[in-house]
């Protein structure tokens, strides 16, 4: 037996308190009241639940929209790493030495045969010579968090992108959902319109630099939602 | 107080309290005993007064009784206990699928004193309902003072029912079977165990002051094939009787309720009334248990024409006696049509065919009333078991089962609501268990808000909302004056979404401009039927909820199907 507040069995319950109330009053649900507090026997109440198409937890369900919005930029960028002079003549090659300096990758020929996947159907050059790859349908042996790898190329290489411009700089997005991975495209998109951005990485700056830019953004966008 | 208290927590109830079974079990032996005295003392005190009365049975003022009587009970219900006339069972259903069966403590004791008022000075009337409502309330105070919920509650308001049947009648069965079919309308093992104790409390209590005595017992009777296809006809003939009882009973009350006399003078007029029939037939007079007795022993030797005019007169007394005001149940009156008609169709019978070989007259006295109380309660199990208790006739069960079963069936299609239950579905206040409406009844709005929309005020950019767009989980945003944040009006996305494309528009268009301010709004003490119907007819699917000229949220069809099948799944399961 456990005491609860109307307020936490309404939560672990998913029904409105004025809903979780009434059924107590009526002896619907197997519930005591004693006072202001609500009596429960945990299992029980979990075994009537599923008996009567319910759900009863008393965990904190994470949820996964406010965790998106706490996501920075920022830890994304550190977590997946700023890379300088990557080889290769053209886009595969590229991808393919990238894809050897992904971190927390274990799978890294699945990662490749994704990204190349991905480009065929459509190229990621977003034009002014940046390119996010990233794969169609989020890793099965994936990452746990987002994260972004940061690659600056040796040379330019031909990416098909819209303006045909070559690419000089990758950013290898990899998310653990759909949802985040929208999330993430939408702010990378958001520092890439602006143009001293791109400016600043065609100087190819050191990864403090990049950190920095990146922490400047991660307000701004905080302040616009 | 002091002591109740210690009573209320003392280590007796603790024991009880393990298992709430248990206490129910408890609760219930304490209700059908204190519900089967209330059932002796009413017994008790009509024939106390039947005894005084026929003291004075030559005195010419005695057709002035059943007036003073009716007059005088009608007075105390509406000035003394402030309760309304009737006889009571209508009251215990609908307190029971509205309040979970809440009742005033009053209501204990103050249908016993106008009913004995009613039928002890000569009124027709039976003794039953109020015991019924007597013991139900007892029941529910008992209920009350232990805190029970309200389904148990329920169950022990039956309980008091259930007792108060089988104490009056000595048939527990039928105290049982009452109440399941009549009262609560819902077959569940959790309900059964505690009434069957109560009627069996309440029953033990009639034996322990009345002895154990069947109320009408007769001699075996011979029942032939010719019989039981002879009861068809008589089943007809009951349910005739039971519709003209009904209808009679009606229009007595709305002629009753259309002149402007004060209550008690209603009262006094049908007592009047019934006084001057019982000069001529004072058979009708009272709740008519002898004559019913004579009648089961074959003993009554009138003829086909007399029969037939007291059963009309038995019928006019009873629709007198209960539509002008008088206190008391239909029960008895029922027993007594019952047997009188099946009596006329006996000798109507013999009279056609006088050379077969009918069953006794006394079997088809027994058989009518079985016919009349199915088909006027139309509760066929409650007719079979109570005329098998009351009358030792386990020998006519074949008979009884057809009658039963036919008049209910007769009387349903004539009249779709019974006796008890018509006055709620005219309200349309009858909830049965796992209906549409009860289920409806119960969900208030207030449970099925949703709270997610994001208000915008009549002000706001079109520009400015688009940002709000962004962030809203819904197609609605509630418009509210800046001011006094009154509710002004609703947006629907669908309504403007040429416009949120069009950047031109952003800094010229305001919201108050591109709102819709004549919409459909609830409130939230409104009913959900109501609403539902309100929104079925203007082809909505959501509608905005609005209190004090404040937004609450929206109620949308679609969480109403996950609450209502929720409701659903937790009313009829366990």
């Amino acid at each position: 037996m456990i005491k609860l507040t109307i307020d936490e069995l309404a939560k672990g319950l998913e029904l409105s308190v004025s809903t979780v109330e009434r059924w107590v009053r009526q002896g619907r649900i197997p519930i005591r009241k004693s006072g202001s507090a609500y009596l429960i026997d945990k299992a029980g109440l979990k075994k009537w639940a599923v008996s009567h198409d319910l759900s009863f937890s008393l965990e904190k369900k994470k949820n996964e929209e406010e965790y998106i919005l706490k996501v920075s930029l920022l830890s994304s960028v550190e977590r997946g790493g700023v890379f300088y002079n990557l080889q290769g003549d053209n886009m595969e090659a590229v991808l393919r030495s990238a894809v050897n300096c992904v971190p927390a990758i274990i799978d890294k020929k699945e990662l490749y045969k994704q990204l190349i996947e991905r480009e065929q159907l459509n190229s990621t050059g977003i034009g002014n010579g940046v390119a996010i790859p990233h794969p169609r349908i989020p890793l099965s042996n994936g990452v746990k968090e987002p994260l972004i790898t940061t690659c600056f190329l040796e040379k330019p290489v031909n990416f098909n992108a819209i303006d045909d411009q070559p690419v000089f700089v990758m950013f290898i997005l990899l998310n653990p959902t759909v949802k985040m991975h929208l999330s993430m495209l939408s702010r990378l998109a958001f520092c890439l319109r602006n143009n001293s951005f791109i400016q600043f990485l065609k100087k190819k700056p050191p990864s403090e630099a990049l950190f920095e830019k990146m922490a400047d953004f991660d307000i701004q966008l905080e302040s616009s939602d | 107080m002091k002591y109740f208290k210690t009573l209320l927590y003392s280590r007796i109830w603790n024991f009880f309290r393990i298992d709430d079974r248990l206490l129910l079990i408890f609760i219930a032996a304490i209700v059908g005993t204190l519900s089967g005295l209330a059932a002796v003392i009413l017994n008790r005190s009509l024939s106390a007064s039947f005894h005084w009365v026929s003291l004075y049975r030559d005195c010419w003022w005695i057709f002035f009784l059943p007036a003073a009587g009716a007059a005088l009970s009608s007075v105390f219900l509406e000035k003394v206990v402030k309760e309304g006339a009737g006889h009571g069972v209508t009251e215990v259903i609908y307190s029971i699928s509205r309040y979970g069966g809440l009742l005033r403590l009053r209501s204990s004791f103050s249908r016993l004193i106008s009913s004995c008022l009613t039928i002890g000075s000569g009124g027709s009337a039976g003794p039953e309902a109020p015991v019924v409502i007597s013991g139900a309330a007892i029941g529910s105070n008992i209920a009350r003072y232990f805190s029970l919920n309200d389904r148990q509650r329920a169950a022990i308001v039956g309980c008091g029912a259930a007792a108060a049947i089988s104490s009056i009648f000595n048939a527990p069965i039928a105290g049982i079977v009452f109440t399941m079919e009549v009262i609560l309308a819902e077959w569940t093992i959790v309900n059964l165990t505690p009434i069957a104790i109560a009627s069996v409390a309440g029953t033990e209590v009639s034996r322990f002051f009345q002895g154990n005595q069947i109320v009408f017992s007769h001699h075996q009777f011979n029942i032939h094939l010719i019989d039981i296809i002879a009861v068809l006809g008589l089943a007809l003939f009951a349910a005739i009787a039971s519709i003209l009882l009904t209808r009679l009973l009606e229009f007595m009350r709305k002629t009753s309720h259309s002149t402007r006399f004060p209550v008690w003078l209603r009262a006094a007029i049908g007592g009047l009334a019934v006084g001057i029939i019982g000069i001529y037939l004072p058979v009708i007079l009272g709740e008519g248990y002898h004559p019913v007795q004579v009648m089961i022993e074959g003993a009554f030797e009138q003829g086909l024409m007399f029969l037939s005019i007291t059963l009309l007169a038995k019928i006019v007394a009873t629709s007198l006696t209960l539509g002008w005001g008088g206190s008391g149940g239909i029960f008895a009156p029922c027993l007594v049509i019952g047997s009188l008609a099946g009596l006329t169709y006996s000798k109507g019978l013999a009279l056609l065919w006088p050379n077969a070989l009918w069953a006794n007259d006394g079997c088809f006295a027994l058989l009518g009333m079985a016919g009349l109380i199915s088909g006027m309660l139309q509760a066929p199990l409650t007719g079979i078991f109570l005329i098998v208790e009351i009358t030792g006739g386990y020998n006519v069960i074949l008979p009884l089962i057809i009658i039963s079963a036919l008049t209910a069936t007769i009387c349903h299609i004539i009249e779709p609501s019974s006796f008890y239950l018509k006055d709620l579905v005219a309200m349309g206040c009858l909830l049965r268990p796992g209906t549409d409406a009860r289920v409806l009844a119960d969900l208030s709005i207030v449970e099925l808000i949703e709270k997610d929309c994001i208000r915008v005020r009549q002000d706001m950019l079109l520009g400015d909302f688009v940002e709000i767009i962004k962030k809203s989980h819904r197609d609605y945003f509630p418009v509210e004056d800046g001011k006094n944040g009154h509710f002004l009006g609703m947006i629907k996305l669908d309504d403007i979404r040429p416009y949120i494309f069009n950047s031109g528009m952003y800094n010229v268009v305001l919201m108050g401009q591109i709102m819709d301010s004549n919409v459909e709004t609830a409130s939230t003490d409104d009913d959900l039927s109501e609403v539902l119907h309100r929104m079925d007819k203007k082809h909505l699917y959501s509608i905005p909820v609005v209190s004090n000229n404040k937004f609450l949220g929206m109620v949308s069809k679609a969480t109403l199907l996950d609450q209502y099948r929720k409701e659903l799944i937790v009313q009829t399961s366990d």
